[in-house]
This record gives structure tokens, C-alpha cells and sequence, in this order.
């Protein structure tokens, strides 16, 4: 791998070099063409890592000279496993059990914040089913006891109902949680009564909702709040491309206070207000996502603006993996952070 | 000349040169070579050449599995999935065995059921699995389905490829000796055919293996491929190196039996 880039680079810089003395003495090269640090970044093709779209596409990355590449994966358990493997330099997604073992074994850091959930910004709902709705579950308070699908044993969503019950009083062993690997798969599980209640994402939660099939309980964001994801990379690139590390998180910063001013500003009373450039950056997030921008807009979540972490949330969420026997006990959750680029 | 002719004369000694090709039995090549792979794995992780994230060595992968032996996890989660292996093959086998025959005898069902399992084996049962959700629900009965379907096409296709394959001079001589149809059933057919169905044992065991981790994708707390997925979900990987090394023994054990099955029912031969 650093064989292969290396000559690319190599062959890369000398056409260029080529170019720019011998072909074109007289005209101006743009200078930036050379001196532009390559990066890739792993992200999901989710609303959450919009702050990436924007910097991507509104160029804060070259004004700070990072030519960023954005990788682009189906899942967020691959994310981490490629900034493990050197395949990207950075990555952006879901907390995870998988995530915290990566960090566990030193292969990640986190830098910085992605999306948290916040009151009043509904990302992953509680529906229940109509049978069980009927029998008397109606709040996110009484799902002690029931069958709830989710996606896979330590998972976002496995996390929820960890931190749910620590609001309500009850444990994890408390439900029966119900792996079922995939929205599609816990969708059909839900549909035909085989569970109570599921975990879903606010697209498939409000499809349910308005199909008939169920209920919205409530969502986690109203419930507890906490903290989806992170900017995260390898401890190489932080000791060995520090300055790339540093111009990344920067151009990363000011499409995050952009985003921030646009979607997540609230008046007075509490409901959101567009912010400026509102529509500009929805286009820019449909685009990246695939989706329309109505369903783009229904499911924008929340971020710092100054990418700073629940670092409470952060300890808490290991200290809950670690509870369930998924994290090695011996982890630390402040050495697998290094939040000396946000200044936290 | 006259030396050269002395050597003619004279006996010579000719070397062997045959049996090059024949196969010679080394009973510890086999385990030699697994106790070097083991050891050249390990020294590579010992020696830092390979990451234990990327590529446990071997001691931490029987450090996993003798953790799991030590919790009783291990017993757990095998006996539900040898539960579903085992219902799920044994439907799957008993229904393609009944189809396969009625396909290998009667050109009716033959003519039916060709294009029909031309048409529903390459359906991957992963892709199936929100139906059988819907229709069996997310209990054992969904895991059986799964394995059972999966096994169920290649038997079929084994059955009545075998009783294709059972000699035709055999059954013309006891037909012409006026055997009944019944006889000829039961002392040609089916040992003729035998062989065949048995080697479909072979295949459909491995697919039963294969398909119980997508099974397991199902709701399932425990089973091997259910611990497997989880390990990998998690990313533990000397515990998911554990869980596969568990189902590749699982593998040989089976193949094991059937080699002993065969051995008996095959003694004719």
C-alpha cells in the first residue's frame, strides 16, 4: 500500500512538476494543484455526516490544502474497521461497541463530534405495535419487560435501551432485545406482531406510523440525549500528519457551524428556524445522501457547533459496554480521545 | 570393442524406474503441516509482524475458546444450533429425497419438477428471509425453514441424478427376469443409487453448516453463527476466529459420520 502511493505520488508530482516548468512557464499554475495534502475520509451516505458534505462541496477542505476524498460505505461497523486498516485517514459514524474494541486495541481516536441526540431533533423512534399499544404501552418508560427488535447486539440501538433504562430504572436484562441484523428484516418482524416495539430510524418510524402498522412511542433524542458519533482517525495520523489532522478538523469546524446556523437554531418558543443559506445546504445534503430534501429536512440531527463531545456520555457509554461484557474492562474512555484539535 | 562388448554381456543392475505416481501414505505430513502453519502464525504475531487486531494469533483465539468451554457458552450455543441444523436438514432431506425419487421414477413428476427446481434453487434463502420472517415467524420454526430450504434443492437434484445414473442393464436383466417392481425398487434402485445420494449428503451437510449463521441472523440469542455474527459485530476477532474454528470442527465431524455412513451402507460395492 505505501509502495503503491508512493510511486503514484511520486509519478503524480513529477508530471506535475513537468508541467508547470517546462509546458506552461509563462502562464500561471494554480499553485495549489501541488502543494494540496491528500486525505480520505470514511463516511455513511446518512444526514448525520452532512458537515462533511458541505465542506466537501462548498471547498472549505482546499481553502485549507486537504484535497479530501470521501469514501463512501454501507455500513457503520465498516467505517472504523478502514480507518483501522489504513484504507481511509479519517472516518465519521455511529458509536458502537465495535468502535470502543477498535479503539480498545489502539487502531482509532476520536478527534471530535459528529451528530448527538438532542431534545426536539427526532432521529430513532420507539414504535410500538398496534397489539401492544393496545395493551397499554404507550410511553418509552414502559418498555421494561417487552420484545424490542433492534439491529445487532452492540449496536447504536442496543445503546438506546441501555441509557433508556438507566432513566427508567431498569436494565438492559430487563427486555428481551431482539437481534435482527437490518431495518428490512426488523420492519417484517414488527409487522407481523413477532415483537413489541422496535428501535427505528424517524424515516422508517414515521412509515410505519403513517402505514398503520404502529405506534411512535416517543424519540431518543427527547428522552436522552447523548452522543451518536465522532470524527474520528488513527493515532499514526495524529503522530505522523499532525498538520493534516489540524487543517482537516478546521475545514471540518466551519461547515459545522454553517450546518449548525441552518438547521439547528431555535426561536424563542422553542420550534427550529431556518438559518441562513438553509436551502443551499439541504440541496447540498440530498445530493450526497441520495434522498429528497423533504426527507432530508425530517431527519437532520444535531451538532455542536465547536464539534465538542459528551465526554460524560462518551465515559458512560464504555462503562455500559463494559457492563454487558462487550468492551474490555481495562479501557480507559479518556485515552481513546484526543480532543486537542477542538480545544476541549 | 572388446571392453564394450564385456559390458553387454555382463549383468547390469537397472534401476526402478517405475512407481514414481503411486501414493505413498505419510500419516504425520497432514499434522506437520498444520503444527508449522500454527507456529509460523504465531511467531508472526509474537515477533510483531502481524497486528493481534488484524490477525489474532493462535493463543488468543484458544484463549477465547477455552473461555467459552470454561462459561458453558460454548455448549449453549452449540446445542441450538446442532437443534437447527439437525431438524432443519433432516426436513430438507426427507422432503427432497421423496421428491428426488418420484422425479427419478416417474417422468410425470420429472417433467413437473425440473423446470420447478431449475427455477427456485438459485434463489438465495438470505434474500428470503423478511418473507420467512412474515411466515414463520422469528422463533425456531424460521431457522428450520431456512436450513431446511437451502438443503432441500441439492437432495432433490442428487436423488434422482443418482437414480438416473444406476446402471440400465441391471434393471432390463431383473425386468426380464420378471422381478416384480417392487423388488427391483428395493434390491437396484436404491443401492444403485445410493452412492450418489450419499455424496449429496456431503454438500447438503456443508450448505446446512453455511446457512445456520444466516439463520441465526434471525433473533437468535444463542447458536454458533449467532455468536459469530455478534463477534464480528463487536469486532473481537479471537472470538470470532473461535467461532469459526468451532464450525470448521464442526464441519469435520460431520463429514466424519458420513464417511462412516457410507462405509456401511456402501459395503456392496
Amino acid at each position: 500500500m505505501t509502495f503503491a502511493s508512493w510511486t503514484r505520488r511520486a509519478v503524480l508530482g513529477a508530471a506535475a512538476a513537468t508541467l508547470a516548468t517546462a509546458v506552461l512557464p509563462a502562464t500561471t499554475v494554480p499553485v495549489q494543484a501541488q502543494s494540496l495534502d491528500k486525505a480520505t475520509v470514511g463516511v455513511l451516505a446518512l444526514s448525520s455526516s452532512g458537515p462533511i458534505f458541505i465542506a466537501k462541496a462548498k471547498g472549505y477542505f482546499e481553502r485549507e490544502g486537504l484535497d479530501v476524498t470521501l469514501s463512501m460505505f454501507t455500513s457503520a461497523q465498516q467505517v472504523p474497521v478502514a480507518v483501522a486498516s489504513g484504507d481511509v485517514d479519517f472516518g465519521v459514524t455511529g458509536l458502537t461497541a465495535g468502535f470502543y474494541n477498535l479503539a480498545a486495541k489502539g487502531a482509532i481516536t476520536m478527534i471530535a463530534a459528529q451528530s448527538r441526540d438532542e431534545p426536539g431533533f427526532p432521529l430513532s423512534a420507539y414504535v410500538a405495535t398496534n397489539a401492544a399499544h393496545a395493551a397499554g404501552l404507550t410511553k418509552p418508560s414502559e418498555l421494561k419487560g417487552k420484545r424490542i427488535a433492534i439491529t445487532t447486539i452492540g449496536s447504536t440501538f442496543h445503546y438506546m435501551i441501555g441509557i433508556l433504562g438507566q432513566k427508567y430504572g431498569f436494565t438492559v436484562k430487563d427486555v428481551t432485545m431482539v437481534p435482527l441484523q437490518d431495518v428490512p428484516k426488523m420492519v417484517a418482524a414488527f409487522k407481523g406482531g413477532q415483537v413489541d416495539a422496535i428501535l427505528a430510524p424517524s424515516t422508517v418510524a414515521r412509515q410505519l406510523a403513517a402505514d398503520g402498522a404502529g405506534q411512535i412511542l416517543g424519540w431518543a433524542g427527547d428522552e436522552t440525549p447523548w452522543q451518536l458519533g465522532a470524527l474520528f482517525t488513527g493515532p499514526k495520523t495524529i503522530q505522523t500528519r499532525r498538520p493534516v489532522v489540524e487543517k482537516f478538523v478546521r475545514a471540518y469546524k466551519t461547515a459545522l457551524a454553517e450546518y449548525h446556523a441552518a438547521f439547528n437554531v431555535k426561536d424563542s418558543s422553542g420550534a427550529l428556524v431556518k438559518g441562513p443559506g438553509y436551502d443551499a445546504l439541504l440541496t447540498i445534503i440530498a445530493d450526497a445522501t441520495k434522498q429528497k430534501p423533504e426527507i432530508v429536512t425530517a431527519g437532520l440531527p444535531y451538532v455542536d457547533p465547536n464539534a465538542k463531545l459528551l465526554i460524560d456520555d462518551v465515559v458512560n457509554q464504555v462503562k455500559f459496554w463494559q457492563s454487558e461484557g462487550q468492551v474490555d474492562k481495562t479501557l480507559d474512555a479518556k485515552s481513546i480521545m484526543d480532543l486537542s484539535f477542538i480545544g476541549q | 570393442m572388446l571392453d564394450s562388448q564385456t559390458t553387454l554381456a555382463a549383468p547390469q543392475p537397472v534401476r526402478f524406474r517405475g512407481g514414481g505416481f503411486t501414493v505413498r501414505r505419510h500419516p504425520w505430513a497432514a499434522l506437520a503441516a498444520f503444527v508449522l502453519l500454527i507456529g509460523l502464525w504465531e511467531g508472526a504475531s509474537r515477533l510483531g509482524l502481524a497486528s493481534p487486531l488484524f490477525l489474532p494469533p493462535p493463543s488468543a483465539v484458544g484463549a477465547a475458546l477455552a473461555g467459552m468451554i470454561l462459561d458453558g457458552s460454548l455448549w449453549l450455543n452449540l446445542k441450538a444450533s446442532l437443534l437447527r441444523i439437525g431438524v432443519g436438514w433432516s426436513l430438507g432431506t426427507l422432503g427432497g429425497m421423496i421428491v428426488g425419487f418420484a422425479m427419478g421414477i416417474g417422468s410425470l413428476a420429472r417433467a413437473v419438477g425440473v423446470p420447478l427446481v431449475s427455477a427456485f434453487f438459485p434463489i438465495p434463502k438470505i434474500a428470503l428471509l423478511p418473507l420467512f420472517i412474515l411466515w414463520f415467524g422469528i422463533g425456531e420454526p424460521s431457522k428450520f425453514a431456512t436450513i431446511g430450504f437451502g438443503v432441500f434443492f441439492p437432495t432433490v437434484i442428487a436423488t434422482y441424478s443418482a437414480i438416473d445414473s444406476v446402471p440400465r442393464n441391471l434393471i432390463r436383466m431383473a425386468q426380464s427376469f420378471g422381478l416384480p417392481w417392487r423388488s427391483i425398487l428395493r434390491s437396484i434402485v436404491l443401492p444403485g443409487a445410493l452412492p450418489g445420494i450419499l455424496a449429496g449428503f456431503r454438500i447438503t451437510a456443508s450448505i446446512a453448516l453455511i446457512l445456520v449463521v444466516a439463520a441465526e441472523m434471525i433473533g437468535a440469542e444463542y447458536g454458533i453463527g449467532a455468536f459469530v455474527l455478534m463477534a464480528g459485530n463487536l469486532m473481537q476477532t479471537d472470538t470470532l476466529l473461535a467461532g469459526v474454528l468451532v464450525m470448521s470442527a464442526l464441519g469435520l465431524t460431520i463429514g466424519t459420520l458420513l464417511s462412516v455412513l457410507e462405509r456401511r451402507l456402501l459395503v456392496w460395492r
